[in-house]
């Protein structure tokens, strides 16, 4: 298991090391300058171009950046606040879509659940078709629109919540925003869990367990939830990643500042901020490998059976 | 089962409670701005939303009074040179907001900073607008000691110019031209001025209590070490960014915001309600809409456009009073000049640069007759029947953009049939290196003028002139702005102004570009707050005199 | 010494055609006649075919029939006789009597704020996002199929190699994509279609590599494979069709998918070209005026609602349809 868990993660790191170089050629590609030009002589953008080390060749530009990067150091914006250094404001950005992607995922995840094993439970009755509308209905309403009118109803028709995200009030004024997010969450967690767990409902071992005389919660929780969870989780896995990285309109409609928000400035503004863009493309996918490689780990631990599988392999 | 449930509503119905009643302070004043600050070091600031928010925290030379008046500040008063060269500012006794003294040489370690920095807005200290000594020399690389700037003592700031500039005290109230405490900016680590309330000095109105690169909310309070404090009322206020019109709209309503700026749609909205059209302003801005051709003979699509009565017909062929009524609605106003319609007043006559719209009838109107002999011409001399031009424009400002360029397309096709106009919108950096690296046919632009005077326009279309490059070049235009600028007509008011008129003409009878309106914002006040000055040019909005009541 | 008798043709008789007794009450059926069976027998996704065909036919038929074209600025006769453009109409019907209160054409979903009729360009922009969706996702459907199959059959370094290119391709984020991809195409149909391409096969090779690592120990496999059958032959002739089941669902449920991501490219202003209109471009135009003009943004929302609503129940038709079969195998 040891040497497996090295392996994956020594694959990771390659992997990230070449999102890193092809992300870096690509951004190279994309028209516009990383600095506004709009008033600037055609002279002074070569001069500030040489002066950002952009007229050296591409595989020195490069190794430039990846020695810079391996002192865990993200260099300085180029068009971005001030050229000031990237780290302390990434991480800030950062601190703020996480939080804000963990309360919806927490309670994504909950309501999610709890749907779906509702769903699951009363199969082919009235609250099944229920969570079924419910959660068709969350797929097919894109999440912006749901969120103005969450805006428009709670902060503006009954203005309970504040109608905009305040970092200072952090708790309170982040529920509007991380329910909307949410949204697609809960519907795709209940229709995998209702799916899952009547599959597994209609399984040998659940009929064994059941004849075996268990019943209601004990039931569920030993033999049906546990079961239902290795896909579950699954499927969780990438929303996770989603919805750390900032929903990009969530952020805009309710003033957060993300990273989603930081992606949008750092390439639609007057200048693209390669700095930037490569920074939070690094951290997008660091973010999306690491949870696969935990995913992988995790089924280990969930499901007993990929764990002897591991183990009769080595 | 169930308990887990209801624990988990449990949770969800304390953190509600527990954080309701942590109530904002309604009374606060909250300012919309339209996009982020991008940067409080004046010079790398590039947008209006930084030079606002700096403005109100760090006084330069000079203010603007509400009238638009250059008035001092810093500078208790100045001296002129007598052949217009040299300006003598003498300093008041401010302080930093961390109880420096304000000196000649911050201005003077400033200045010198911004033209080694070399960023977008350096341009202001060279040739074409401040004209200060050895700037272009010293933007180019030379030693930034060679600026013509100088403090003989810690109250005299003497700035030496190459040439007359009549609206220099004016510039003096632009962010670029403002002081940066050298000491403190020293002791700072590189790159992080202006990232925080405490990377950051103020010497101005307000102080920043809140701010993060990027955030969409920006603390200030009242600066009690401000040389003007006596005059300020104002004490907590906040900005708050919001990029959409609607979101401003109902964040007024429910009383979050204060001041809000709305586009077209929610102006009509607003004008149908008796209540909320009391709160409707609509300011005049000077910023310029106007469409450019590229007239590079070789570009893409055989250089049509270097026919000047191809571009006289489009120019003709659209109808700007009623892109301005029926799809801009905020109050932006038609324009037949190069210069927008309420902009850089004449010093003795105090009209309007472009007060006489009809001027350039014969060029510039809507005229579909007139279009379509252009059209006809254009046609023969060419000896093509369809043309299909690329139109370009970013796409990061609003709907009313996107508004303009459909309506702009459903009026030329309409009216000069053979004509295909493909709408092309893309980002502001890829549009801006289309426009400056010439693969574009047409682009709808528009100019934010840095300074209230005519020649923040007139030097974009120069041969030398400007990024965005139209390719057309003509020697006599070329002359009359230099004259203007650095030339013999710099020293003469009356002269170089009436020299512009026949520049404007040059430009407008080539329809070099075709001016299509005159920006104006539409800003719901709340009643109880007065006194906010609006600005046509350099910094938008000044909040030192604002009250509350 | 025993010769082995080599039947010769004189041995058979026709003894012409018999009455075979065929049970026909339980008569053995083709997989896919089976699967069409349950599919059509579920109420839900049968109610989905339907919501979707109805789209389709209004997204084909409802702007020819329309009188207006979707990009032509309307304009009407207000009360004072004068010609002014018909923007931002509410619902009406033409009424000729009071023309204070309606003008005199009909606009059904009214008119939006350039005064074109919403009617046909709701209908046109369905028309466009349906295009966009089918033919990337068959287009993806035939590279990520191929890929994912490809990479699950040879599994070791192959598959690692292959997989680690997925996690780069699908870490790149997708506005970086487009902007570079427009440096090469003209911004449209094309370009969304492009960038959809790149983004979305990823999904589909996932489900077709899962399907070929259970497929490939099979026993026919290794029965193809005893004679002689290439590597090829046997990912694209044995394991191909019997991975179109959940493929066909992953397609399903990925129609949406497709439709939502041109949607939000429109969102963020990188998708379909004005006066040209889809789902996605028209749903973000109304948004800019949800609060005070919201029956603009009704009928694309609930377009989009309904295709949505009509595929998820296909592709949930689909998969139970297809699910028995799967685990008699």
């Amino acid at each position: 298991m040891a040497k497996y868990i090295t392996k994956r993660i020594l694959m990771s790191l390659l992997t990230l090391f070449l999102i890193t170089f092809v992300l870096f050629v690509l951004i190279r590609i994309m028209p516009g300058d990383p600095f506004p030009v709009e008033r600037m002589s055609a002279e002074m953008i070569l001069q500030k171009r040489a002066e950002l080390g952009l007229d050296k060749p591409i595989l020195i530009q490069f190794s430039d950046y990846m020695s810079m990067l391996m002192q865990g150091n993200f260099g300085n914006g180029t068009s971005l606040y001030n050229g000031a250094p990237i780290k302390p404001i990434l991480i800030k950005c950062m601190e703020n879509s996480f939080k804000i992607g963990v309360i919806s995922i927490l309670f994504g995840t909950t309501a999610g659940l709890f749907l779906g094993i509702t769903a699951a439970l009363n199969r082919g009755k009235f609250l099944d078709g229920l969570c079924t509308v419910f959660s068709i209905l969350g797929v097919c309403i894109p999440s912006y629109v749901f969120m103005i009118f969450l805006q428009y109803f709670f902060s503006y028709k009954i203005p309970f919540f504040p109608y905009f995200f305040d970092p200072s009030r952090f708790l309170f004024s982040s529920i509007m925003p991380s329910i909307s997010l949410s949204l697609f969450t809960v519907s795709t967690v209940a229709r995998f869990t209702r799916n899952e767990m009547v599959e597994v409902m209609n399984s040998d071992y659940v009929k064994l367990a059941e004849s075996k005389g268990l019943y209601g919660f004990e039931l569920i929780r030993k033999h049906i939830l546990r079961n239902a969870l290795i896909p579950i989780v699954t499927v969780i896995a990438p929303l996770v990643v989603d919805l750390m990285t900032g929903a990009m309109v969530m952020e805009k409609i309710y003033g957060v500042n993300g990273i989603g928000k930081l992606m949008v400035d750092a390439i639609a503004g007057e200048g693209i901020d390669y700095n930037y863009v490569l920074a939070l493309g690094i951290v997008f996918s660091a973010l999306y490998i690491g949870i696969m490689l935990i995913l992988d780990i995790l089924y280990g631990i969930i499901d007993p059976r990929i764990r002897i599988a591991a183990k009769e392999t080595k | 089962m169930k308990k887990f449930l209801l624990l988990t509503l449990l949770i969800f119905a304390t953190l509600i409670i527990g954080c309701g009643d942590e109530s904002a302070s309604k009374d606060k004043l909250s300012v919309m701005l339209g996009s982020n600050v991008v940067s409080l070091d004046t010079a790398q600031a590039t947008d209006s939303a930084s030079f606002e928010v700096i403005a109100d925290c760090i006084d330069g030379l000079m203010q603007l009074d509400s009238d638009g008046k250059a008035i001092p500040a810093i500078a208790e008063s100045f001296d002129i040179s007598e052949d217009g060269k040299t300006y003598t500012f003498h300093l008041r006794d401010a302080k930093w907001s961390n109880g420096d003294d304000v000196t000649a040489d911050d201005f003077v370690f400033a200045w010198r900073r911004h033209c080694q920095k070399a960023e977008e807005y350096s341009y202001m200290l060279g040739s074409t607008v401040a004209c200060v000594k050895n700037a272009d020399a010293v933007i180019k690389g030379a030693d930034p000691k060679t600026l013509g700037v100088s403090a003989p003592d810690s109250k005299t700031f003497v700035v030496e110019l190459d040439a007359p500039v009549s609206f220099f005290p004016a510039l003096m109230t632009f962010p670029t031209f403002f002081p940066i405490n050298e000491k403190f900016y020293n002791s700072l680590s590189d790159g992080t001025y202006g990232t925080s309330p405490d990377t950051f000095l103020s010497n101005g109105a307000f102080v920043l209590t809140e701010y993060l690169p990027g955030t969409a909310n920006i603390q200030l309070k009242k600066n009690s070490s401000y040389w003007n404090a006596d005059k300020v009322t104002l004490n907590d206020w906040q900005y708050q960014v919001v990029s959409s019109s609607d979101n401003a709209l109902t964040s007024f309503k429910n009383g979050t915001l204060n001041v809000v700026t709305i586009s077209g749609n929610q102006v009509e909205h607003v004008k149908q309600d008796a209540e909320l059209s009391k709160n409707l302003n609509t300011i005049a801005a000077g910023s310029l809409n106007y469409i450019s051709f590229n007239q590079d003979p070789k570009n893409n699509h055989g250089g049509a456009l270097a026919n000047a009565n191809l571009r006289l017909a489009i120019s003709n062929a659209v109808d700007r009073e009623s892109l301005v009524n029926n799809y801009i609605m905020d109050g932006s106003e038609a324009t037949y000049t190069a210069i927008p319609v309420k902009f850089a007043p004449n010093a003795e006559t105090g009209k309007y640069f472009a007060e006489d719209q009809k001027q350039f009838s014969d060029y510039v109107g809507f005229d579909v007759k007139k279009a379509r002999e252009y059209f006809e011409k254009a046609k023969s001399e060419l000896n093509k029947d369809k043309f299909t031009l690329n139109l370009i424009y970013a796409n990061d400002s609003g709907d009313t953009i996107v508004k303009v360029v459909q309506a702009i397309k459903s009026q030329v096709e309409e009216n000069l049939p053979g004509i295909t106009l493909n709408l092309q919108p893309m980002p502001k950096a890829e549009y801006l290196s289309k426009v400056t690296s010439d693969s574009y046919d047409i682009a709808v632009t528009n100019w934010v003028p840095d300074y209230d005077d005519p020649m923040t326009f007139f030097t974009l279309w120069t041969t030398e002139g400007c990024e965005i490059a139209e390719h057309w070049s003509n020697a006599q235009y070329d002359k009359i702005i230099a004259d203007c600028t650095t030339g013999e007509l710099a020293a003469n008011y009356n002269a170089r102004w009436a020299a512009m008129y026949d520049a404007e003409k040059i430009l407008l009878e080539n329809a070099v570009i075709a001016p299509l309106y005159t920006n104006a914002n539409s800003v719901l006040i709340s009643s109880n707050v007065k006194g906010i000055e609006f600005h046509a040019a350099g910094v938008d909005r000044v909040f030192k005199s604002v009250t509350t009541k | 010494m025993n010769k082995i008798y080599t039947p010769q043709k004189e041995d058979f008789e026709f003894i012409g055609e018999r009455n075979i007794n065929i049970d026909l009450n339980f008569a053995s059926q083709g997989y896919w006649k089976g699967v069409a069976i349950h599919f059509l027998r579920n109420k839900f996704a049968v109610t989905g075919v339907i919501l979707v065909g109805i789209i389709i036919l209004f997204a084909i038929f409802a702007p020819i029939l329309s009188s207006y074209s979707y990009q032509e600025i309307i304009s009407i006769t207000d009360s004072s006789g004068k010609e002014i453009v018909a923007k931002s109409l509410t619902p009406q019907i033409a009424d000729s009597e009071s023309q204070k209160i309606f003008s005199d054409k009909t606009f059904i979903f009214g008119t939006d704020d350039m005064g074109r009729d919403l009617w046909t360009r709701t209908w046109q922009g369905a028309r466009v996002s349906l295009i966009i969706a089918f033919v990337t996702i068959f287009i993806d459907m035939l590279i990520g199929t191929s890929y994912g199959l490809i990479s699950g059959y040879f599994g070791g370094t192959v598959d690692n190699i292959m997989q680690r290119f997925i996690e780069i391709a699908g870490s790149i984020p997708t506005l970086v994509i487009i902007s570079i991809l427009a440096v090469f195409m003209e911004k449209g149909i094309g370009l969304v279609i492009a960038s959809l391409l790149i983004t979305e096969w990823i999904g589909m090779s996932k489900i077709a590599r899962a399907e070929c690592l259970k497929l490939k120990e099979r026993e026919y496999v290794l029965a193809s494979r005893t004679l002689g059958a290439g590597n090829f032959h046997i990912i694209f002739k044995q394991i191909l069709p019997n991975t179109i089941g959940p493929i066909i669902t992953q397609v399903m449920f990925s129609i949406p998918v497709a439709i939502f991501t041109e949607a939000f490219l429109s969102f963020v202003g990188v998708g379909i070209v004005l006066p040209q209109c889809s789902i996605g471009s028209l749903i973000e135009a109304g948004f800019n005026n949800i609060t005070i003009l919201p029956y603009q943004i009704l009928p694309p929302i609930s377009v989009l609602a309904v295709l949505m609503l009509g595929f998820n129940l296909i592709g949930d038709g689909f998969r139970e349809a297809l699910a028995p079969k799967i685990e008699d195998m």
